[in-house]
């Protein structure tokens, strides 16, 4: 069988190479690259049983695994090892989605396009690199590899506070990553793992007493939740947003905040489970928090863009609330709404990036009555808004639909808590629409050129997603459930 | 004993004395062509590496072996006092030693070629790498001491051999009183554990501690030669000096003291505080005290070595935040290296030692080109502060691309060598359980902190805006003015094939860790094994 996993990683860093020396024609090298990852990943899906549709013979475990050993010694042994299962595969058609929609998107951007589309590449590979790496050293390269080119691509194409931001960032994350590193090793060691496979740690993490595993799901927990981000370590995040330029902010959005959630799932949720027990209560506390304070501040935005940053925070909320409660319908909501969220994100960050190039502001209430001017845009921010907020149809409504459920299932009448808060979600969304898409025409007319058909071609596939997706969410969850995920058929 | 077999061992260290005499015979004929000069430093440093990795076992090399692999980590016979004894860690050292030296003397040859005294530079270059070299290999600690003395001497001149820079005459100064200082506290030291042992080699210490026991006398003396090698490894509270030699000494020196000299010490404390002396489980599974088991201050003055560590790297750390100047930063984050260092020597397992080692050449790699970066940039006529290095990774985007790289590396970012020296070395530590965890969230800590004055290094080169006019593509383009222009931009061939190699070696063993660190775990393993 051919090694689909490694061709999936040396395309992107062969096409990121190939970017960045390409010079003026970077977008087409991008594209390219982008186009053939896109189609690896249909193989990878093609091979995958259960798609796609729920066939009865399910994967019991890893598909597509690779191990070669990497780093040998006595006391430590490091493979390359690679798989997936329903999860990862899922995050790797988010990026490869997203990927294609960045690169669309940004078609027109002239300042060191070589630089710009490379570091989008090399951001993609990194995400793909967590997702499918199954030993610890591996996941952790590509977890830290990711911030390399995030840093310089909110540092140089960023807003006026670029620099401050990027810093910001980069150390924030860093710290995060650093401690969660602790958590990892002490993983390996504590656990007498003979490897960092990931199949040798699972198994001999279940030795762990339960308070050293609470503690190392503490120091793993802290490490995913900066990336996550959930309050209160979230400050990082609408910096980096509204100064990363829209490409960068949709990856970010898009694909940097799933690294935590699917870090979460797959390294702590999975391999401590007594560890995650103990935590719950603090959990749940922290994941209203996140909900509410999300939301309210949300609220109080006037910049589109920091709208939706906030927004994500208030997502992801929801999505640590569903893993946090342990079940199976828990899990499988918390990987329907971060790819939800991936796509929508996406789509309303190019949204905002797409009206302030033609109002030159995205300040939301000196924008209004922009649909008659700009009706494709207008559609697109309509599309993304009603997604978010939960329209049925949209994508955004089987997740926060299971995601509920789950929560009624674990914890009863507390679910009310974030249904209360989705009244604010619905409420700021369609404040902000209409004010902005809607009433007096405000904010001059819009740029002559109108809406170039790259910015339309990348939001127009991200917006047939989210249609699709939420008329026939069953083309996620059956890849979903090919895993092993206690509970789940996959087992 | 004939010569040949006499000789064995030092192969490389005659090939550079060789090296030295010619250079300074031919300053003498008044041949003082830099191309002559720093030609044959590069040569026999060149030549000095492919020996001594002949010797460690590199397969396609292994007719310029010199020393039988019987010969190598053999215990003494009982009762016998060897002057020197070959390791393999000890080789390994070696390489690195050798291997910084290769690099500054390559970067060298792009000196201006009327520079007063370089000539004389690169037989200083040579000197003291082979003073280095008999550290390596030393098993007595007149011997180890000497040893020492010849690459401080030689290196207290090549600080202060342009003689016009009265920046560099008082930094030779300090070097030379702090040095000697340094020596006094050693052989202080050394004699106390004479006047209490009756012997100066280091496996008969070893056994006469195992036999005698620690009288106070003998701490005093471990005491002193501590602080003696402090100073070497710029170890808080010992470290003060450093910043304002490095500060003040010609780059390329500069690079010489970082990422050189300073290894010797630890590959000192290695000697006097693990080597022979120490009884370590071959696993090392955690530390097991200094002086092996029989030592009741043993954990305790583990603890102090682990209080000293993290001081190391804390205060070099903070004081690198502080810093406006390129060269000092670079300075204090050396300081704040050698503390990782010395969390292997505080472990003393053997998977603790390789990760030292490790760092010890990730070190070597990342501040010899940090250095040789900062020499380029100042020949390109750009400022000493960070801040003057504002937009040369988009004006110079081959050169700052390689800064950057050095600077990650330093960070600790994947995919560089300094990722893995430093996961390898807090691995270890956590490994080791108890409280050495702690020394491994430190080390942790403290490289999350040193992210921060790497990357405003990284915002000031591709954030800001270039200063107008921008100096750093005057140096290469204007040329008229001043000495022409050197090839590749402004660099020269030596410099830019020193960095770009550099840079190669930094991805190269970050992306296969497992081709240094193989065969440096497997001299761990034996270094320890041989004290036990």
């Amino acid at each position: 069988m051919l090694p689909l996993i490694s061709i999936v990683l040396a395309t992107l860093a062969l096409g990121t190479v190939g970017t960045f020396a390409a010079g003026t024609r970077a977008r087409w090298v991008a594209l390219g690259t982008s186009a053939l990852f896109l189609a690896e990943v249909g193989l990878l899906f093609a091979g995958f049983t259960g798609w796609p549709g729920y066939s009865g013979t399910l994967v019991p475990g890893f598909s597509y695994t690779e191990t070669h050993p990497w780093i040998s010694l006595a006391w430590m042994h490091i493979d390359y090892a690679v798989g997936v299962d329903g999860i990862s595969l899922i995050f790797v058609l988010l990026t490869a989605i997203l990927q294609i929609a960045t690169v669309v998107y940004s078609w027109g951007e002239t300042q060191r396009p070589a630089g710009y589309f490379g570091l989008v590449m090399l951001t993609c590979l990194g995400c793909v690199g967590v997702f499918v790496a199954l030993d610890i050293l591996l996941f952790f390269l590509f977890w830290e590899l990711v911030l390399v080119p995030m840093f310089f691509l909110i540092g140089y194409w960023g807003g006026p506070n670029r620099r401050y931001a990027a810093l910001k960032f980069f150390i924030y994350t860093h710290v995060a990553s650093i401690v969660m590193l602790v958590g990892l090793l002490a993983l390996v060691f504590y656990s007498g793992a003979t490897s960092f496979d990931f199949a040798s740690v699972y198994a001999a993490a279940r030795g762990l007493a339960p308070v050293v595993q609470t503690f190392l799901f503490l120091a793993l927990f802290f490490g995913f939740a900066v990336k996550f981000p959930i309050v209160p370590f979230h400050t990082w995040l609408p910096d980096a947003h509204v100064e990363a330029p829209t490409g960068g902010s949709v990856l970010l959005a898009g694909l940097l905040l799933k690294l935590g959630g699917y870090g979460l799932i797959r390294w702590a949720v999975e391999v401590l489970p007594s560890g995650l027990h103990s935590v719950q209560p603090l959990l749940f506390l922290i994941a209203f928090l996140s909900i509410f304070w999300g939301s309210v501040l949300s609220l109080a935005q006037r910049d589109l863009k920091r709208l939706v940053a906030y927004s994500s925070i208030n997502h992801m909320g929801i999505v640590l609330l569903a893993i946090a409660l342990d079940s199976s319908l828990g899990l499988l909501a918390a990987v329907l709404l971060m790819f939800a969220h991936g796509v929508v994100s996406g789509l309303l960050f190019m949204a905002s990036g797409s009206v302030h190039h033609q109002y030159g502001t995205r300040d939301i209430a000196s924008l209004g009555g922009i649909t008659p001017g700009a009706p494709a845009l207008s559609t697109m921010i309509m599309a993304g808004g009603l997604a978010s907020l939960g329209l049925p149809a949209l994508i955004g409504f089987p997740a926060e639909f299971t995601a509920f459920l789950a929560t009624w299932n674990g914890l009863g009448y507390w679910v009310l808590i974030p249904l209360s808060v989705l009244v604010v979600t619905a409420a700021f969304y369609l404040w902000m629409m209409q004010r902005m898409l809607f009433g007096e025409t405000k904010g001059g007319p819009p740029d002559a050129h109108g809406l170039p058909w790259y910015e339309s071609a990348g939001m127009g596939l991200l917006v047939a997603l989210t249609v699709l997706f939420g008329v026939l969410p069953s083309l996620l969850v059956n890849v979903i459930v090919n895993s092993p995920i206690k509970g789940w058929p996959g087992t | 004993m004939t010569f040949s077999s006499f000789a064995a061992p030092f192969a490389p260290e005659i090939v550079l004395l060789a090296g030295t005499l010619l250079i300074f015979a031919l300053d003498v004929l008044k041949v003082r062509r830099i191309e002559i000069t720093g030609g044959i430093a590069v040569a026999a440093t060149l030549a000095g590496i492919a020996l001594v990795v002949a010797d460690l076992g590199f397969a396609p090399l292994a007719f310029l072996a010199t020393i039988p692999a019987a010969q190598i980590d053999a215990l003494p016979a009982a009762g016998a006092a060897p002057l020197y004894a070959v390791t393999s860690l000890g080789l390994v050292f070696q390489a690195i030693f050798l291997l910084a030296a290769f690099f500054v003397a390559l970067g060298s040859t792009s000196r201006p070629s009327d520079e007063r005294g370089a000539s004389i530079f690169f037989g200083l270059l040579l000197l003291a790498t082979l003073g280095m070299l008999l550290v390596a290999i030393a098993s007595d600690l007149i011997f180890l001491l000497l040893a020492i003395e010849v690459t401080s001497i030689a290196s207290y001149l090549m600080v202060a051999y342009t003689r016009t820079d009265a920046r560099g005459v008082e930094a030779a100064m300090k070097f030379f009183i702090i040095g000697a200082l340094s020596t006094v506290l050693s052989f202080f030291g050394a004699s106390l554990l004479f006047g209490a042992y009756g012997t100066t080699n280091l496996y008969l210490i070893r056994a006469a501690g195992t036999a005698v026991g620690y009288p106070t006398l003998v701490l005093l003396g471990y005491g002193f030669l501590f602080a003696g090698l402090a100073f070497k490894v710029t170890l808080v509270p010992f470290h003060a000096w450093a910043v304002d030699v490095y500060d003040g000494a010609p780059h390329d020196v500069s690079a010489f003291l970082a990422g050189g000299t300073k290894k010797m010490g630890i590959f000192a404390f290695f000697l006097v505080f693990l080597g022979p002396v120490l009884a370590v489980d071959a696993v090392g599974q955690s530390g097991y005290g200094l002086f092996g088991g029989s030592l009741a201050l043993g954990p305790s003055f583990q603890l102090a070595l682990g209080v000293i560590a993290v001081l190391t790297m804390s205060v070099g750390n903070a004081l690198a935040l502080l810093q406006k100047e390129m060269k000092r930063m670079l300075a204090y984050s050396s300081i704040s290296q050698a503390g990782y260092m010395m969390i292997g020597i505080t472990i003393g397992s053997a998977p603790a030692l390789g990760g030292a080692t490790l760092q010890v050449l990730a070190h070597a790699l990342m501040k010899t080109g940090a250095f040789l970066v900062v020499s380029a940039v100042a020949a390109l006529g750009v400022g000493p502060l960070i801040e003057d290095y504002r937009g040369l990774g988009t004006r110079r985007p081959l050169l700052g691309a390689a800064f950057a790289l050095m600077l990650l590396s330093l960070a600790g970012v994947p995919l560089t060598i300094g990722f893995v020296s430093k996961f390898v070395l807090f691995s270890a530590a956590v490994r080791a359980q108890g409280w050495f965890l702690w020394l491994a969230v430190a080390g942790l800590l403290n490289s999350a902190i040193s992210v921060f004055y790497y990357a405003r290094v990284l915002k000031a080169m591709y954030f800001d805006p270039s200063p107008v006019p921008d100096p750093a593509l005057a140096g290469a383009v204007v040329g008229g003015a001043g000495p022409p222009a050197l090839p590749v931009g402004g660099l020269g061939y030596g410099r830019a094939a020193a960095i770009a190699l550099i840079a190669g070696l930094i991805v190269l063993f970050g992306i296969d860790p497992q081709l240094v660190l193989g065969p440096i775990q497997a001299a761990a393993y034996h270094f320890v094994a041989a004290g036990a």
